[in-house]
């Protein structure tokens, strides 16, 4: 029989041990990548198969599935060069800490995240580029999240233990002000980090967030509900006013995010079919920076996406994939983000008022950014000076990977997915309303 | 029972088939596919006569009792309206495709439009035949995106534009539908249909939403997502997008016009007992429609391009049919619906022909240039008195006085009988301005043509609101709520008599070389109305100021904010 203390240490050292012996194969290239796209498919039936033995963490387990999903098809989305075998590397290295985070419930889970958090920091002072310089903001927000998970270490009982969770939370899971690391992390990480990241940080937060949420004093509470409000439509706001395809990702994410928190914060609880919006919001922005990644890897890092136009023509099997993510991220029927949405909306015990209006505001704005950016790329006269490419074998695994997921956690019943996710009626006639006289 | 479910199906086959196969065999796929489509129309013939005769089918795959936990809860509940209403939507859908075929052939994109139109009846198709709001809302939100796709031509910059904005004005309508979802949800715990209906009429919520602003539940409620039905329905002033989709291939406005648009009628007739519960929705209902009909007409008689004036021809009708609902006359729309779906279909299908005839012939369409008859003819005036004015006087008398309905109390006998009136004389107006018009012909034409309106006025009005609305209380109820004030209800029936009759004099004498005298303040402000209709009271150019504010204000917001926020 299998010790249950032992499998959250099991499942976070197969992709280590990836990692750890990806130096056999460092001087193939080609190698190395199926090397780590295999070992993130190990992780995967590893944690399906040892779910068994699994504390439930109280987001469920659908999180710990996710993210050798997301692994797999961020390894699978970039191209075969020597420059991306740290980031391969450095993806398995993210994804065991992940998993280890994720499924341990003790003291190992937040010396993880400090690592996670530490690292982060590390390679964002190390990778800047002239497009993206250097943002000591975003490093020092993933030093913040360290020393905050270390205080609430060692500070004992809640409050300033949970306050501290909070914060580090804050960073991982981005609200406003602390969105800067996740911003930065998302434009200056190489390779296939970004569209891994934008899963797993987010994972991780609501992780913290769904056990620490409860015990958080009412003010910190309401100031997070502002909080909330104020990310929710600065984020529409900032996504609206982007050219470039990362910051208008970034966020237009940390827009959806805060939706999560508001919802977390009305309630003291994590909200019911959470994980499917974090999972949905983190599968759709790494399938949509794959998308990028795809016309970056045919037309250069630093290429203007207001230059390109008219791949639908050209470029079918890529028109259709980046079209359906299109699809999910403007919350249309039937993916994830949209079930994840109504969840939120509807499952939650928080009353109607104007502050759902704001939500649903910010939600349609999505349909403006998302669309206006695929129409771009997608739509127009065609370029004779451009060379069209369609996906490549892999490419077309990734983003079909992500979109049959998609599919999946918008079509299936929320109860599939874990306890978390079984809804609660919400109560008609409770005196929940805040409008009611 | 669970056959029905293949007439939305089947539609969805015909988008497959299209889509799947090798490029050779392209035209030879798109006629097959044809059978499927036809077959779903077959099919809801068939499902309408079980539903007549058996009562409403429903079907659910999901459990009710816990909606919210279900992100896709499929389920049909197929009623008489939504059978009726499936019969249209898979006909028109029968006949565009099937003209499809050929008028797109050899077409670049022939198969994606195809396809589009195979999936865009299946949506319809599953959105009028849905078993909650929930559903019906998934439906709704798809059938924005494919307005967007089916209107835009990919390498058509201007296309590119219209389609984008009209998908992001249908977005709008779609938040606030939302919103309605998520307050009827919050207010009464389900989105059931049935189960909504009998909360919301069972229980007595007042919110208030502002110091001093009370507004009660169902009214929230039904407001809400009256904007959403208003978006898709093209009501003033979030028309816009209508008349912006015009690049799009002429069968693809044809199922446009006679199907999508239609969406907003079916909604409140859908929801009829929620609405029913809120006099200020129908009231609000009432203006917008009416506000619609009378500039969408407006704008219609000042364009110059004909997909332009077909379009705001639409946009009237549907004004039209939004005010009837607002009247409470919800049967009546229904009807509406109908017939101007199935007029318009087949206008926009003539106008592709038109417009190919044109291109093989300069000179198509042919100029009559010939006057119009000058002299004044005393058998055509007199039966026009007559028809237009005396029969109508006399069915008001019979009504009062033989069938003692109380006219001044019913206001939903007198909208019926006003409307009577009104299509009729409108009628009998087209054929003085025949060139035979001293003809006794015309005359018998004229009659004719009163009883044949009188008549399919009494269906509409008998027949089709008892298949409809089984329960006579139901329907009167609907009148009852949409109610006005009598003084304001008799105002506007003489003024809308008024304003009739002078325009009919004044057309009528025109049409016959009559010198009209006009105050010279008259003549001014109908040179100006005309160019603010001509440019459809540049309410294009409102939204683009608009929408260049908007993004001006966030560029400057980005770039006060970009030293924290980089």
């Amino acid at each position: 029989m299998m010790e249950g203390a032992l499998v959250p240490l099991l499942l976070a050292g197969i992709p280590l041990l990836g990692a750890a012996s990806s130096v056999l194969v460092w001087s193939r290239p080609e190698h190395l990548k199926n090397w780590s796209v295999i070992f993130s498919v190990a992780s995967l039936a590893a944690a399906i198969g040892w779910s068994g033995y699994l504390a439930t963490p109280p987001e469920g387990l659908l999180l710990v599935y996710l993210l050798p999903v997301a692994a797999c098809a961020s390894l699978l989305g970039q191209p075969v060069h020597q420059n991306h075998r740290p980031s391969w590397m450095l993806t398995l290295v993210f994804l065991g800490l992940g998993l280890g985070i994720l499924t341990s419930q003790n003291l190992l889970g937040q010396i993880g995240q400090m690592l996670l958090l530490i690292l982060t920091a590390v390679l964002l002072y190390r990778h800047h580029t002239p497009l993206w310089p250097i943002s000591w903001l975003g490093i020092g927000a993933y030093g913040l999240a360290a020393m905050c998970v270390a205080v609430s270490i060692v500070a004992g009982p809640p409050p300033l233990s949970s306050v501290m969770s909070l914060l580090a939370c804050a960073i991982l899971l981005p609200l406003v002000p602390f969105h800067e690391g996740y911003i930065t992390a998302l434009t200056r990480l190489p390779g296939s980090l970004p569209s891994f990241i934008v899963l797993l940080f987010p994972s991780i937060g609501l992780h913290g967030l769904a056990s620490g949420m409860q015990t958080v004093p009412d003010s910190v509470a309401w100031t997070v509900t502002l909080l909330a409000l104020a990310g929710t439509l600065y984020g529409a706001g900032k996504a609206l006013a982007q050219s470039r395809a990362r910051l208008l990702l970034s966020f237009g994410s940390l827009s959806l995010y805060s939706m999560l928190w508001w919802v977390a914060a009305m309630t003291h609880a994590t909200p019911p079919r959470a994980t499917i919006f974090v999972g949905a919001i983190g599968l759709i922005t790494s399938g949509l920076l794959l998308a990028w990644q795809v016309i970056r890897t045919r037309y250069g890092d630093d290429v203007d996406p207001q230059s390109i136009s008219g791949l639908a023509a050209t470029m079918p099997r890529y028109a259709v994939l980046l079209s359906l993510l299109a699809l999910a991220a403007m919350g249309l029927p039937p993916f994830g983000l949209f079930a994840g949405f109504m969840g939120l909306l509807l499952a939650s015990a928080v009353p109607f008022s104007l502050s759902i209006l704001i939500m649903v505001t910010a939600w349609l704005a999505a349909s403006w950014y998302i669309m206006g950016m695929v129409q771009q790329w997608l739509f127009g006269a065609k370029r004779h000076d451009l060379r069209y490419t369609d996906l490549l074998h892999s490419e077309l695994a990734a983003l079909m990977i992500l979109v049959a997921v998609l599919l999946a956690l918008g079509m299936m019943p929320a109860t599939f997915f874990g306890p978390d996710a079984m809804a609660t009626a919400t109560g008609a006639f409770t005196g929940l309303f805040a409008w009611n006289k | 029972m669970s056959a029905v479910l293949l007439v939305p199906l089947l539609p969805l086959l015909t988008a497959l088939i299209v889509v799947a196969g090798p490029d050779n065999t392209r035209y030879q796929r798109a006629k097959i596919a044809a059978w499927p489509i036809g077959a779903a129309f077959c099919g809801a013939i068939v499902t309408l006569y079980v539903v007549a005769t058996q009562g409403p089918i429903t079907i659910r795959f999901y459990d009710p009792s816990s909606l919210a936990s279900i992100g896709f809860p499929i389920g049909f509940h197929i009623d008489r309206l939504s059978a009726v209403m499936m019969v249209l939507i898979s006909a028109v859908g029968t006949i565009i495709y099937t003209y499809s075929v050929g008028y797109m052939y050899q077409d670049q994109h022939e198969s994606r439009y195809l396809a589009l139109i195979g999936f865009t009846t299946f949506v319809l198709l599953c959105m009028v035949s849905s078993s909650n709001l929930m559903m019906l809302f998934i439906f709704w939100q798809l059938l924005s995106y494919l307005l967007y796709v089916l209107a835009h031509n990919h390498a058509h910059a201007a296309t590119l534009e219209g389609a984008f904005r009209t998908f992001t004005l249908l977005r709008v309508g779609d938040v606030a539908f939302l919103s309605g979802i998520v307050l009827a949800h919050s207010l009464y715990g389900t989105l059931e249909y049935q189960a909504l209906f009998a909360r919301a009429a069972g229980t007595s919520i007042v919110l208030s939403p502002l110091p001093g602003i009370e507004i009660s539940g169902p009214t929230a409620v039904t407001l809400l997502l009256f904007i959403g039905g208003m978006s898709k329905s093209a009501q003033f002033p979030i028309h816009v997008w209508l008349p912006r989709s015009l690049y799009a291939p002429t069968p693809v406005h044809a199922l446009l016009h006679a199907g999508i648009i239609n969406a907003g009628g079916f909604l409140i007739n859908r929801l009829a007992p929620l609405f029913g519960l809120s006099s200020t929705t129908l009231h609000v209902a009432f203006v917008v429609g009416t506000m619609t009909a009378i500039l969408g007409a407006s704008m219609m008689l000042a364009q110059n391009d004909i997909k332009k004036t077909l379009g705001f021809s639409t946009i009237g009708q549907m004004g039209y049919m939004i005010m009837e609902c607002g009247l409470g006359a919800f049967s009546l729309a229904v009807f509406h619906l109908i017939a101007h779906g199935l007029f318009k279909a087949t206008v926009f299908l003539n106008c592709g022909n038109v417009i190919h005839k044109a291109r093989q012939e300069p000179h198509f369409p042919h100029v009559d240039h010939q006057e119009e008859e000058g002299s004044f003819s005393r058998l055509t005036w007199s039966t026009g008195f007559v028809t237009t004015l005396f029969i109508p006087l006399l069915i008001l008398l019979v009504t009062h006085g033989v069938l003692h309905i109380p006219l001044l109390e019913s206001q939903g006998t007198v909208i019926f009988l006003f409307f009577i009136w009104i299509t009729s004389s409108q009628a009998i107006l087209t054929l003085t301005r025949l060139r035979a018009v001293a003809s006794w012909k015309v005359s018998a034409a004229m009659l004719l043509t009163l009883l044949f309106i009188v008549f399919v006025y009494l269906f509409a009005v008998e027949s089709f609101t008892a298949f409809l609305y089984p329960d006579p209380q139901e329907v009167a109820s609907y009148f009852k709520a949409a109610a006005l004030a009598n003084w304001l209800f008799d105002l506007i029936i003489l003024l809308a008599t008024v304003l009739t009759i002078a325009s009919w004099s004044y057309l009528y004498m025109r049409a016959h070389g009559r010198t009209v005298w006009m105050p010279a303040w008259i003549e001014g402000l109908r040179i100006r109305l005309y160019v603010l209709f001509m440019n459809r009271l540049f309410a294009d150019e409102i939204y683009q100021t608009l929408g260049r504010i908007v993004t001006r204000l966030l560029d400057r917001f980005d770039k006060s904010a970009q030293g924290w926020s980089r």
